[in-house]
């Protein structure tokens, strides 16, 4: 029997979206395996058909994106009402994603540098958007942006996760087969993707790490085929899963932490930093914070991908 | 007030809804699109390493 999927979006860049129509020639076996309920980037479905389902109607949906606002979450509620199974796609419902940096600053910081503060922008009347506002007579509503981005798994129960940003196609591929044949793993589990750290497959040569001293990328012309964190330059393999067939290494770029941290590591960021500080040359604490004084922006660094779903999660209200 | 909502608005990327307002007559009084989202990169780039900046923004839209 076919499956019945939906395919979502929340505070989303349509880049996972891509990554499923990447599948290529794969998007009409996909076809053979799923018929379509909901999916806006390529379908024309409504929020109305979703809520007309009978509850479990759908097997799977596939969500990307965080959770920024109240649409967002009213979308996740109602899909995960309607789906037997509900799968976080990419990083951004995995671990909140890049959007997720956001949660450095408050909604008003935001609000105040799109709508008022922006070299682009002409509003001399000041005019912010309103929950509830009365335009000519007509009453309008918009979803509520809340101070924080959540990750899909802070909002509803996430049955699986597909990891990256975006994911790698053939992986998406992979997964929805799980599905197909009823294979899937058991509850809570990342499927599409590897079980080991980046370093693992990433195809660059490993010796004995000491590190006098952390470069950045325009500082210095990598060497070819050592790895970048032996030369210095930050990347996050060590403490990233793998899966993603090391896409940025291979166009000469370290690691930043798309796929996540692995199996029992609850935050990421943090697991790089201890990766980090035990592969530096010096021992004693007062070179050590020397160098690591000399990473510029270790927020962004060590969380660029996971700030939300991280110990830190946010910034202070 | 007759409101027709079409939400979402689909096939293009991005979030969008669009709402009508009938008369009495049947004839449309006034028609707003609505933009229901916002994430905030011109906020969260600012201080960013601008060697870091390519791989952020290309994150603005994935299509």
């Amino acid at each position: 029997m076919k499956l019945k999927i939906a395919i979502y979006w929340g505070a989303a860049c349509g880049g996972c979206d891509v990554a499923i129509l990447d599948t290529h020639e794969k998007l009409l076996e996909i076809a053979d395996m799923a018929d379509i309920y909901l999916w806006p980037i390529a379908m024309d479905f409504k929020y109305s058909d979703v809520r007309a389902m009978k509850d479990k109607y759908l097997d799977a949906v596939l969500f990307s994106g965080g959770v920024r606002n109240s649409e967002n979450e009213e979308i996740a509620l109602l899909l995960r009402r309607k789906a037997k199974t509900m799968i976080a796609l990419g990083a951004c419902a995995h671990l909140g994603g890049v959007p997720g940096l956001a949660n450095m600053y408050t909604r008003e910081d935001i609000m105040n540098r799109v709508y008022l503060e922006s070299e682009s922008i002409d509003n001399q009347g000041k005019t912010l958007p309103l929950e509830n506002t009365r335009v000519d007579g007509h009453d309008l509503e918009l979803p509520r942006f809340y101070n924080v981005v959540k990750t899909l798994s802070q909002v509803v129960d996430v049955d699986y996760t597909i990891p990256g940003c975006p994911p790698a196609s053939l992986q998406i591929y992979s997964a929805l087969g799980l599905i197909a044949d009823d294979m899937l793993p058991k509850t809570g589990s990342v499927i599409g993707a590897g079980d080991r750290a980046l370093c693992d497959e990433c195809p660059r040569k490993k010796g004995e790490k000491t590190i006098t001293r952390i470069y950045r990328t325009h500082e210095k012309l990598p060497d070819a085929e050592t790895c970048f964190l032996e030369q210095g330059f930050i990347c996050l393999g060590p403490a990233t899963r793998s899966g993603c067939g090391s896409r940025c290494i291979k166009s000469w770029t370290p690691c930043r932490g798309c796929y996540g941290p692995l199996d029992d590591v609850s935050d990421q960021g943090i697991k790089m930093l201890s990766a980090l500080a035990s592969v530096l040359e010096p021992k004693e604490e007062r070179e050590i914070n020397a160098i690591l004084d000399t990473v510029v922006d270790p927020l962004r660094t060590f969380h660029r991908f996971s700030l939300a779903s991280s110990m830190l999660r946010r910034r202070k209200a | 007030m007759k409101r027709i909502a079409i939400d979402p608005i689909t096939r293009l990327e991005g979030h969008g809804k669009i709402m009508i307002f009938l008369n009495e007559q049947g004839a449309v009084d006034n028609a707003y699109l609505q933009i229901p989202e916002l994430r905030g990169f011109e906020k969260f780039v600012e201080g960013l390493p601008v060697e870091e900046i390519p791989r952020v923004v290309t994150r603005i839209c994935g299509v």
